[in-house]
């Protein structure tokens, strides 16, 4: 049981950094992005074709694969910066689709649909399989802390006042001096590095990437996640992964109490109870469980103001 | 809530709801004794692209399952199965085998479909000794560091399709046509085909990929019409295979074609007009013509077997009859022994409960199953197998041949 | 080579056809409500399953199959949409892109709660294509293009000869003018949602009529679906028509070139291509 519940702990921490980097570019900057998985995939591909090609070491692999995931960031914003948010939307998730696509035809790089597997783990062998996890566990904590300070930091600091102001309205920055497609391919970059690096501690953990893994369903569940922690908000990103992945994991222990019910009608219907969730969260939570500070941490805000921004906060 | 004297009640009624709770943990860890129930895992796909294969595999599994516990159970024991829908991904797939492995304890994960779902799942298994078994087609999968805790009842690319362009050869045909689904077996298969043939004085006059989740494959048709074959060999599942069947009837095209058993099941030939199927080879590894655990199979699931069917009948079978041959179900156990009831000088059975009487009259066993004879080899492929080939006629199958 | 593009270029036009129908839903739906509806993948599976119904267990024909098809998609849709995706609008398009998203999947999986996994076919007679020269042309194919083209007229007279078309186009064009002139939004909202996913529930249904149905068949044709709507330009119907025979046709004409496993990337080098050189689709987003 500890074993796993740890598990669970590295899949909500890489969840966590997904919505962390999601938060920058939607929550901050009020992109959309329906292609968080395909910039995850160049992460994981970088850092894997890296370490098992050419050999080197795991940390310049994810380091790598956090950078490639930038630079690929920097150019969909690029193309797409005259784009508004609906066909953004579209064209974030058609990216993604396309990439996974090519990583299935183009075997002298990729293997193809048989994957990459013996992706090396950092002191995989050394410490045993439950050691391993655990270290792993640690690991993935530590970054999560780090990139949340740091994206705090950003936050707080003039770069992510002038986001948000880009996100409540481009035209007001502009007029305001500020050169607003810079400003969002920025964040993108940012935000893709965080994607590109959970992607590359994902092979690392598991040893094996495919074309497969990266499939929309992930996209959803990273949108699940900051939704339900709070969109905008760091704390809120991971608090929302960590939920996002207890309630995925809990739905398998309820549905076999339920009588009467095929194993098919069993899958189907938590992939009903996941979505309805999602639905609901979306409902009645539009603010997530944390609101969005909008003030600085240490100042408080006036009450009123409190209470009006956010009237689901008990 | 006044004074502190509530609070005790509440406390104990606590204590008492986490005893309950613990309950179950506490009986799973004295699984070991006699009468709990055993459990075995299994992570098919319910959900996503093999959602058509999943329950197929899981209902066969369950029926032998059944027949076990009828006829006594397993150690004393009646077998319980931890079912798991893998979703035809392998990040939820991981997820679900770790809820398999470190919260149920199975010592075995039976089902994975998709090549890249068990090469995810895979070592997670040999990292925690747990025995997998697959269908997995791609000739990487075996050749994993798995440690022998992984055996697959799916011939590999080499031994299937070097049979199958050698039946195809005995048809007569001389120009063959592949069109196979994007997948690992994709290319493998193709090219042994095309070095099969060619040996056997025949020739592959061209093959094509195409992609999944299409709603038409209109121009791949022509694509291989044009090359003028008498057979086009169609290497996917239900979903692509039944939509190229369609075109191909609709183009015209009068020839045979051969697909693998799995891909045109009796359900598929329920759904498309007879005239679709007319003349269609299916193959399936197999044992002998008269397998009697082939009928057994038949008989238990009251339809066609196909060749998913009687693979997931034979991960249970083995499986069982190994936990009973090393009277311990860790996975470690069932790597040790599954070779000692899969193959060797033992009495050959059929069926899982045969062979559970004659294991506990003390003899030595050879199980033979409804894929084939389940011998194994170091890695887990399987060491040889016959297939058997039906062709369909008037909407229903023909036996043809076991070769 | 050049020998291959005559029957290349009918494929194209058939497949073009067929999406254009769910196409020409999505975007009316975009042009009032503002929103890429991603639970249009399951309304079409959902008017696959109850033409599919109506066809095996009712013994009724394709076209009032169809019928069928649309309506029930319809209501679904109309349903969905009041109970499930209005609320989120006030909240913006993405929160409500997204719980399509997610309503989507909810629906394939009430689908595969009650039919399961396994294929369905229709009960229809199969037909060898008509052969003129080298090209060839399916009897049904021309009868899914008729009923294409059909269904596209309807949805042009409609919009251009009744009141209630006029006053769609009106809202989709000025909301809040519309609402000057006394147009009741909320009462087109309904309509454009009842006949947006009843031409999704259609074009299910068509795809289905070529192909076997499943709980996943409108999600294998949504990539395309939008990006014909994409290609066309958002929320303009006649766009969709456009968008819909040239992802059609470009995803054949690859063919030339690429290998057919490249096939969906089509769609999306379509969608970059259009929006690069103009960023509201070959058609601009007006209406009509």
């Amino acid at each position: 049981m500890e074993n796993y519940l740890i598990a669970m702990g590295v899949s909500a921490g890489i969840y966590a950094l997904m919505a962390l980097g999601l938060n920058v570019i939607w929550g901050m900057a009020g992109l959309v992005n329906l292609g968080l998985v395909g910039f995850f995939a160049v992460g994981a591909y970088t850092s894997a074709l890296l370490t098992t090609k050419l050999g080197l070491p795991i940390l310049l692999g994810v380091v790598a694969g956090a950078g490639m995931g930038a630079l690929v960031g920097v150019l969909v914003a690029l193309i797409t910066a005259r784009l508004r948010g609906d066909y953004l939307a579209i064209v974030t998730l058609g990216f993604a689709e396309a990439l996974r696509v090519i990583a299935s035809n183009e075997v002298w790089l990729t293997n193809g649909t048989d994957g990459i597997s013996g992706i090396p783990g950092p002191f995989r062998a050394d410490l045993g399989p439950v050691g391993f996890n655990l270290f792993f566990l640690i690991l993935v904590a530590a970054l999560v802390t780090a990139v949340f300070f740091a994206f705090e930091r950003l936050s707080y600091s003039p770069f992510g006042r002038v986001l948000r102001a880009i996100r409540d309205d481009d035209q007001v920055a502009a007029v305001a001096g500020k050169w607003v497609i810079a400003y969002k391919v920025q964040a993108f970059a940012i935000g893709c590095a965080a994607l590109g690096l959970a992607g590359a501690l994902y092979g690392h953990y598991t040893s094996y990437i495919a074309p497969e893994i990266f499939v929309p369903l992930l996209t959803l569940y990273i949108k699940l996640s900051l939704l339900a922690g709070g969109v905008g908000n760091n704390r809120g990103a991971v608090i929302g992964a960590v939920l996002v992945v207890a309630f995925l994991e809990s739905t398998r222990f309820i549905i076999p109490l339920l009588p009467g019910l095929s194993a098919v009608q069993g899958a189907a219907l938590r992939e009903i109870i996941v979505s309805g969730a999602l639905i609901v969260l979306l409902r009645f939570r539009t603010q997530g469980l944390v609101p969005e500070a909008h003030s600085h941490p240490l100042i408080p805000r006036q009450p009123g103001a409190a209470a009006k921004e956010s009237p689901t906060h008990a | 809530m006044t004074g502190s004297t509530p609070l005790l009640p509440r406390r104990t009624a606590l204590l008492a709801g986490m005893t309950a709770l613990a309950a179950p943990a506490v009986s799973r860890a004295q699984g070991t004794s006699a009468g709990a129930p055993l459990r075995l895992g299994i992570l098919t796909p319910l959900t996503g692209a093999g959602g058509f294969d999943g329950p197929r595999m899981l209902k066969a599994m369950q029926a032998v399952g059944e027949e076990i516990n009828a006829a006594g159970g397993l150690l004393g024991r009646r077998i319980e199965f931890a079912v798991e829908d893998d979703q035809t991904n392998p990040e939820g797939a991981v997820r679900a085998a770790r809820k398999l492995i470190d919260v149920d304890k199975v010592p075995v994960i039976m089902g994975t479909w998709a090549s890249a779902v068990t090469a995810a799942v895979a070592p997670v298994c040999w990292e925690s000794k747990t025995f997998l078994t697959t269908v997995s087609g791609a000739d990487s999968i075996t050749q994993l560091p798995h440690q022998g805790y992984l055996i697959r009842t799916q011939p590999n690319n080499h031994l299937q399709a070097g049979k199958h362009a050698e039946f195809i050869a005995g048809t007569g045909a001389k120009k063959v046509f592949v069109m196979s689904l994007q997948s690992p077996f994709a290319m493998p298969t193709q090219n042994r085909v095309r070095e099969v043939l060619a040996q056997k004085g025949a020739q592959m006059t061209g093959a094509l990929l195409y992609e999944k989740d299409k709603t038409s494959y209109r121009s791949e048709v022509d694509q291989a019409l044009r090359t003028r074959p008498d057979l086009i060999y169609l290497n996917g599942y239900t979903p692509d295979v039944t939509i190229l069947l369609r075109e191909l009837y609709r183009a015209g095209f009068e020839g045979p074609r051969f697909a693998q058993s799995y891909s045109v099941t009796d359900k598929a030939l329920e759904s498309l007009p007879r005239e679709v199927t007319e003349k269609v080879y299916t193959v399936q590894p197999s044992s002998d013509v008269d397998s009697p655990a082939f009928e057994a199979a038949k008989k238990r699931l009251g339809t066609g077997v196909d060749s998913y069917e009687a693979q997931a009948t034979d991960w249970i079978s083995l499986v069982a009859l190994t936990i009973a041959k090393g009277r311990e179900a860790t996975g470690t156990a069932l790597r040790e022994n599954v070779r000692k009831i899969a193959q060797g000088e033992g009495t050959k059975v059929y069926t899982a409960v045969e062979g559970l009487r004659l294991l506990g009259e003390g003899k030595e066993i050879n199980y033979e199953g409804a894929s084939g004879p389940c011998d194994f080899t170091e890695i887990g492929d399987i060491v040889d197998c016959k297939f058997r080939y039906q062709i369909v006629e008037n909407g229903a199958f023909r036996f043809l041949k076991v070769a | 080579m050049l020998s291959e593009i005559p029957q290349l270029l009918i494929n194209g036009i058939m497949a073009g056809a067929i999406l254009a129908v769910p196409a020409i839903g999505l975007t009316a739906i975009y042009a009032v409500l503002r929103f890429p509806n991603f639970s249009l993948a399951s309304h079409a599976t959902i008017g696959a399953f109850a033409g599919y119904v109506a066809n095996t267990q009712l013994g009724f024909s394709v076209v009032p199959a169809l019928f069928c098809a649309f309506l029930v998609a319809g209501l679904v849709g109309l349903l969905s949409d009041e109970f499930v995706l209005k609320p989120f609008r006030s909240a913006g398009f993405i929160t409500t892109a997204i719980g399509s998203i997610a309503l989507t999947i909810a629906l394939e999986n009430v689908v595969r709660f009650i039919f399961g996994n396994s294929l369905n076919g229709y009960d229809l007679p199969m037909q060898r294509d008509w052969r003129f020269g080298d090209l060839r042309i399916g009897p049904q194919q021309v009868e899914n293009l008729a009923i294409s083209v059909v269904v596209m007229a309807v949805v042009f007279a409609f919009l251009s000869f009744t009141r209630t078309g006029k006053a769609m186009r009106a809202v989709a064009d000025n909301p809040s003018l519309a609402d000057i002139k006394g147009i009741d939004a909320a009462r087109i909202a309904r309509i454009v949602s009842f006949a947006g996913m009843g031409l999704a529930g259609v074009g299910g249904m068509l795809i289905g009529l070529d192909t076997s149905i499943d709980p996943l068949t409108g999600f294998r044709a949504m990539l395309s679906v939008f990006a014909a709507a994409v290609v066309g330009g958002l929320g303009s119907i006649p766009g969709a028509v456009v968008g819909a025979l040239t992802v059609g046709i470009g995803e054949e004409l690859s063919l030339l070139f690429l290998s057919p496993s490249y096939r969906s990337v089509i769609g999306f080098l379509a969608i970059l291509l259009v929006l690069i050189l103009r960023p509201r689709g070959i058609l601009g987003q007006r209406a009509y």
